[in-house]
C-alpha cells in the first residue's frame, strides 16, 4: 500500500488544565516502524489516541499523506489500532472479529471470507475461526487483534503497548515476528511502548518522549550512542551520568574536570564550558590494574560485583566520590577483580559524551521519577541539537 | 534430640471434652464450622415457614395447621364452594393484574433504564456525579414514602392519571428504573470504553457501535435487570395498594393480605406459592441467561455478577 506518511504538527492536548501533549512535531515517512518511547505519563499514548481519533487535539495538525485529519472521526480514518488489552469483541468469534471492519465497509461475502482467511494465515492462526477470544491465550488474542486491524489494509497501523500483557519470553518472540510482519506488509507502524529494549529491537526510528514533549528522535543506534539529553541517556539503557566542569575545547576534544581529575571527552557538545554532565555506557568502561597510567584514568575501588550470567556488573567507587558501573563480558576466564580491590577505571575519550543540557534527571530506574522531571528548556536545546531528525 | 521429642507423650488437657468441642468449632486450620452453623441456622429460619405455607396449600382440608393429606383442589377445583387459585374470580383476577403490571413494567422500565444508564455513564461534567448518586435514591427511599408521594401527586396535581392499573404501572416503573440503571451501568463500567473504540476504529458509525457491540455486550445485564424488575414488581405491595382503585386493580400481594386478615384458606397459600415460583423462575432465568452470555469472559464484571447473579 502506497502512502502512509504521518506528520504531526504542533500537536497539543490538554485535559482539564493538565497538559498531556505539549506541542510535539513528528514526521513518519510511509513504511517506517516508528516507536514512541517514554515513561508512563509522557504523552505517548495520548498522541497515539489522537492519531487514531479517540481524542480531539486541543490544537495542532495530524496529517495523513498530506491531509489534515485531526478532526475526522475515528471510523472515517484510514488508520487502525491494536489495543493494549486487544479489545477483541468477546461476543464474536475470531472470524466475526476479523470480519467486523470488512462488514462495516459492506464488502461482498466471498471477499470477506477470502480476506479473513488471508489475514489469519498472515498471523498463523488458520483454523481458529470458530474460537471465542475467551478461549485463546494472550499471545493468540494478540495475533487476532493484529489480523483484525491489518485485514482492512490501513495506511498506518497504531500499536499501543501490544506486548505489555505477555510474559517475557513470548514478548521477545513476538517482537521479532512483529518486525517481520511490518516488513512483509510494508505499511507504517506507529508503536507506543515504555520498554526501551522493545523499541530498540524493532524500530526504524524512535522518538523518546518525556513530560509531553519529544526529547530526541532518531534511529535506535543514534539514540543509544549519541543521546542528546540527560533524559535520553538515562532512559535508554544503563548510563553512568556524572556531573563535571567543562573547561573548553582542545583538538576537537572537551577537557572536563571531574573532581580533581582531568578527562577528555570527544563526543557530544565538546565546545561547552562550565558545569555540564558527561555520560559513558557501562560496557565502554574499562577496568585496569591499579598501577596502570595514562589519560582518562581514575583510581577507584571495586564496591560490588554482580554476576549477570552473560557478564559481570561491577560497581566501582571512584576516588572523587562518584560511583560508576562497568560491564565486563563473561569470556569464561575468571574475573580479575573482587570486592575491595583497588582498580583504575579507564574512561576512553571516544566513549565519553558531553551532554547539551544539565538537567537533573534522576539516576534511578523508576519511570515515575522521570515523569516528575520537568525539563525547563529541552525544546530549545533539542532544536539546536544536531541529532534531531525531526 | 529429635528422637526424644518424638517419644515424649502429647500433653492431654484436663478438660478434654470442652477442649475438643472448642477445637471442633474454633480450629483455625479446619473448616469455619461456626460460620457454617450460623449460615444454616439462618437458611432454616427463613425457609421453613415458606415451606410450611407451601405444604398447606396442598392440604386436603381448610386447616392451616393440621395435615389431612395431599390434594390439588386449592389450585384447580371448579367447585364454587372452594376458592381455587385458577378458578376463583378474585384470585385469578389478582394473578392476572400482577402479571400484567409486572410484564408492562419490564417492557417500559427496561429500555428507559438502559438509555439512562448509557447517558449517565457517558455524561462527564457538572452534575453528573450528583445525578449518578440521585439514581440510587429510589432504592433507598422507604416505599411507604414513595407510595404516599405518588398518591398525592396523582390525586392533587396530575389528576388526569386514573387510579388503578395506570397509576400502579407508573408507580412500579418509577422505582424499577433505578434497578435497571444500577445493573446496566455496572456492566458498562466493567466492559469499559475500549470495545466501542475498537468498533469505531474498524469503521463502525456511532449507531452501529451501539447495535453491534454495546447492546450485545450489555445484553446479559439487560436480561438480568428485566428479571429483577419482574420479580420486584410482582412482589410489590405498598405502591400497588396506595395507587389501586379498589376491586379490579387488586394484585396478588394485596389479595393475600386481605384474605389472610379475613379468613385464611389453603388457596391463599396456593396463590402465594404460585407467585413465589414465578418470581423464582424469572430470577433464575435471568441469572442463567447472564451466565450463558458472559461465559468465557474471565474476571470481568465481578461486581455485576454480584448484583445480577446474586453471587450464586
Amino acid at each position: 500500500m502506497a502512502g502512509g506518511e504521518v506528520e504531526v504538527v504542533d500537536l497539543v492536548k490538554e485535559f482539564n488544565e493538565v497538559i498531556a501533549v505539549d506541542g510535539i512535531n513528528l514526521q513518519m515517512p510511509g513504511g517506517e516502524f516508528f516507536s514512541m518511547l517514554g515513561p508512563s505519563g509522557c504523552g505517548k499514548t495520548t498522541t497515539l489516541r489522537m492519531i487514531a481519533g479517540f481524542e480531539e487535539p486541543t490544537s495542532g495538525q495530524i496529517l495523513l499523506d498530506g491531509h489534515n485529519m485531526a478532526f475526522t472521526p475515528p471510523h472515517k480514518r484510514n488508520v487502525n489500532m491494536v489495543f493494549q488489552n486487544y479489545a477483541l469483541f468477546p461476543h464474536l468469534n475470531v472470524f466475526d472479529n476479523i470480519a467486523f471492519g470488512l462488514r462495516r465497509d459492506k464488502r461482498p461475502k466471498a471477499e470477506i471470507r477470502r480476506r479473513v482467511a488471508a489475514a489469519l494465515e498472515l498471523v498463523q492462526l488458520t483454523g481458529f475461526e470458530k474460537r471465542k477470544p475467551g478461549q485463546m491465550s494472550g499471545g493468540q488474542q494478540q495475533r487476532v487483534a493484529l489480523a483484525r486491524a491489518l485485514v482492512l489494509q490501513p495506511a498506518v497501523l497504531l500499536l499501543d503497548e501490544p506486548l505489555g500483557a505477555l510474559d517475557a519470553k513470548l514478548r521477545k518472540a513476538l517482537q521479532i515476528e512483529l518486525k517481520e510482519l511490518q516488513q512483509q506488509v510494508g505499511i507504517t507502524f506507529i508503536y507506543v511502548t515504555h520498554d526501551q529494549e522493545e523499541a530498540l529491537t524493532m524500530s526504524d526510528r524512535i522518538a523518546v518522549m518525556s513530560a509531553g514533549r519529544v526529547e530526541q528522535v532518531g534511529p535506535p543506534q543514534a539514540l543509544y550512542e549519541e543521546p542528546a539529553t540527560t533524559f535520553v541517556a538515562d532512559f535508554l539503557g544503563v548510563s553512568n551520568l556524572m556531573t563535571a566542569t567543562a573547561q573548553g575545547e582542545s583538538n576537537g576534544r572537551c577537557k572536563v574536570a571531574l573532581g580533581e581529575f582531568k578527562l577528555y571527552a570527544s563526543n557530544g557538545d565538546v565546545s561547552t564550558t562550565g558545569e555540564t554532565r558527561i555520560v559513558i555506557r557501562p560496557e565502554r568502561v574499562r577496568l585496569e590494574a591499579h598501577e596502570s597510567t595514562g589519560e582518562n584514568r581514575i583510581p577507584g575501588m571495586v564496591e560490588r560485583v554482580i554476576y549477570l550470567g552473560n557478564g559481570n556488573q561491577i560497581i566501582v567507587g571512584l576516588a572523587h566520590g562518584e560511583r560508576i558501573q562497568a560491564l565486563v563480558q563473561n569470556t569464561g576466564d575468571e574475573l580479575a577483580y573482587r570486592q575491595g580491590d583497588p582498580v583504575k577505571a579507564y574512561l576512553p575519550a571516544e566513549a565519553l559524551r558531553v551532554l547539551t543540557d544539565t538537567g537533573t534527571a534522576p539516576l534511578e530506574d523508576d519511570p515515575r521519577a522521570h515523569a516528575a522531571v520537568q525539563p525547563a528548556e529541552p525544546v530549545a536545546e533539542e532544536a539546536s541539537s544536531p541529532n534531531v531528525n525531526v | 534430640m529429635s528422637q526424644t521429642l518424638a517419644r515424649r507423650p502429647a500433653r492431654e488437657s484436663e478438660f478434654g471434652y470442652t477442649r475438643r468441642l472448642r477445637g471442633w468449632f474454633g480450629n483455625q486450620w479446619g473448616k469455619p464450622r461456626f460460620l457454617v452453623l450460623v449460615t444454616w441456622g439462618y437458611i432454616v429460619w427463613s425457609i421453613v415457614p415458606v415451606l410450611i405455607a407451601i405444604q398447606f396449600s396442598f392440604n386436603n382440608s381448610r386447616s392451616l395447621s393440621i395435615w389431612h393429606g395431599f390434594t390439588l383442589k386449592w389450585y384447580t377445583s371448579t367447585d364454587p364452594n372452594i376458592d381455587s387459585v385458577f378458578h376463583s374470580a378474585e384470585l385469578r383476577g389478582a394473578l392476572e393484574q400482577s402479571m400484567k403490571l409486572a410484564g408492562l413494567d419490564v417492557l417500559i422500565a427496561t429500555p428507559i433504564g438502559v438509555l439512562l444508564a448509557l447517558g449517565l455513564a457517558r455524561w462527564r461534567g457538572r452534575g453528573s456525579g450528583a445525578s449518578n448518586f440521585l439514581m440510587l435514591f429510589p432504592l433507598v427511599t422507604p416505599e411507604i414514602v414513595a407510595g404516599v408521594s405518588l398518591l398525592l401527586l396523582f390525586s392533587q396535581l396530575l389528576t388526569f392519571v386514573p387510579f388503578g392499573t395506570v397509576a400502579q404501572l407508573l408507580g412500579h416503573v418509577t422505582f424499577s428504573i433505578s434497578y435497571v440503571v444500577v445493573i446496566v451501568r455496572g456492566r458498562l463500567f466493567s466492559i469499559g470504553p475500549s470495545y466501542e473504540e475498537a468498533a469505531a476504529d474498524l469503521g463502525a458509525a456511532p449507531a452501529t457501535r451501539l447495535t453491534r457491540v454495546l447492546l450485545p455486550l450489555l445484553l446479559p445485564a439487560i436480561v438480568a435487570s428485566a428479571a429483577i424488575v419482574f420479580a420486584i414488581s410482582i412482589d410489590d405491595f405498598v405502591i400497588s395498594q396506595w395507587l389501586s382503585n379498589g376491586a379490579n386493580s387488586t394484585t396478588v400481594p394485596m389479595e393475600i393480605y386481605d384474605a389472610t386478615r379475613a379468613t385464611p384458606q389453603p388457596s391463599t397459600d396456593g396463590i402465594a406459592t404460585v407467585i413465589m415460583v414465578i418470581t423464582l423462575l424469572s430470577v433464575v432465568a435471568g441469572v442463567l441467561v447472564y451466565r450463558f452470555f458472559t461465559r468465557g469472559e474471565s474476571g470481568r464484571g465481578s461486581a455485576v455478577d454480584d448484583v445480577a447473579g446474586f453471587g450464586i
